[in-house]
């Protein structure tokens, strides 16, 4: 059977600047989806996602992948990525007083 | 199909590590996947705002092949994979990974399990004081034919390695209580951070000098076993290693029981960062045994 999984790897928290999510290793994983879902209506305007990778966990690239975040509660918005290595995290940015309160979870699959 | 001789080896290779109890309750060896850890979330109603901070910290624990910068993957005892515990870089900052179980008969359990802890190697320095604390818990309630005093016990034990840049190395244990605080409006949940900073005693003769090897990306396994009698709610046996503790003065967090946590055996383990670095604590491998 393959294995998968569900992570939770930033909850309730407000999106604004250059925030990024904490780190997650998913070297077993051959894909990975990448959910953002809006907790409450942005402020300002949409912010834009980036997948990024690391060889470390400390220093990261961009992966490639960017994606518009969800402007509207509950609206999610969401990324397909695969051969990432080891590690993955979303780093957003927003324009100066712009912010948004998100959900963001990983769905990996060996 | 005959069995296969290899799998039958690494299963007796990985329980013959342990000292179980008669009954093997889970064998997790994380080279199989997450065997049903994950994250402690806090209680929430209505809104996540409700969520206690402490617990609105908590992240996912991941799959980690313990991958260094300056030397590749270390890896577990005898696989690739081990559980990860990450805090966030705030000083602080904990993380839980928690398996949730029931118990069929109130009788001694034993936890066992291969830990080891390291901070992120993001400085070229060993770092030895970088992590606060890790450690483990058992959130248990009695059955709920236990009759009117039955309790909700949390055996808390942890290791405080660092406290504001002092090298401790002591493990410590809990019982004072923290404010239950109540949880939305429909008297249904509560919630109340037990591993608030607070309230951590030291346990008689519990100071420990741990194997933490010489640079920030060089790890070495602990070997730990707490006994715990669900009859009695007392712990009867606590090792790391070489050293067997004295418990006679252990005690757990003790508060009523709950109306809906009857038999619960919850296992949690826990890492704790004391600078604005974060905090891994890696499980190679845990094993819950029971006598019956």
């Amino acid at each position: 059977m393959r294995m998968s999984t569900t992570a939770i790897v930033t909850r309730n928290l407000d999106w604004s600047d250059a925030a990024t999510s904490e780190p997650y290793e998913a070297g077993w994983a051959e894909t990975a989806l990448i959910f953002v879902r809006a907790l409450r209506p942005a402020v300002g305007k949409p912010g834009r996602a980036h997948v990024e990778i690391s060889p470390d966990g400390m220093r990261w690239v961009r992966e490639g992948t960017s994606f518009d975040l969800p402007a509207e509660r509950d609206a999610i918005t969401f990324a397909r990525v695969s051969q990432f290595g080891n590690w993955l995290r979303l780093a957003c940015d927003f324009e100066e007083g712009s912010s948004v309160r998100v959900l963001v979870t990983l769905h990996l699959k060996s | 199909m005959p069995p296969n001789p290899r799998i039958g080896s690494h299963d007796h290779a990985t329980l013959s590590r342990f000292d179980p109890l008669s009954r093997i309750i889970c064998l997790d060896d994380f080279d199989r996947g997450f065997c049903g850890w994950t994250q402690l979330v806090g209680n929430y109603e209505d809104d996540l705002d409700a969520m206690l901070p402490g617990y609105a910290q908590h992240s996912s624990p991941m799959l980690s092949t313990i991958g260094n910068w300056d030397s590749g993957s270390h890896g577990g005892v005898d696989g690739d994979y081990v559980l990860k515990i990450a805090t966030p870089p705030r000083a602080g900052a904990q993380n839980v990974a928690i398996k949730r179980l029931t118990f069929r008969q109130p009788g001694p359990i034993r936890l066992e399990a291969y830990v080891t802890f390291k901070p992120e190697a993001s400085e070229l320095r060993l770092s030895e004081t970088d992590i606060r604390s890790f450690g483990f818990l058992f959130d248990l309630q009695g059955s709920d034919q236990a009759g009117p005093g039955s309790e909700r016990v949390m055996p808390h034990v942890r290791f405080l390695n660092a406290s504001d840049g002092k090298h401790v190395q002591k493990w410590q244990f809990k019982r004072q209580a923290v404010p239950i605080v109540p949880i939305g409006t429909d008297n249904k949940t509560i919630s109340h951070y037990h591993l608030a900073p607070d309230g951590w005693e030291d346990l008689e003769g519990g100071e420990q000098r741990l194997c933490y090897n010489e640079i920030p990306t060089k790890i070495n396994w602990h070997y730990l076993r707490f006994d715990f009698d669900l009859a009695a709610m007392q712990c009867t046996h606590f090792q790391c290693n070489d050293r067997v503790f004295d418990v006679s003065g252990f005690d757990s967090l003790r508060i009523p029981a709950m109306k809906n946590l009857w038999c619960m055996l919850n296992i949690a383990f826990f890492a704790e960062t004391d600078t604005d670095k974060r905090a891994f604590l890696y499980l190679d491998s845990v094993c819950l045994s029971g006598d019956f």
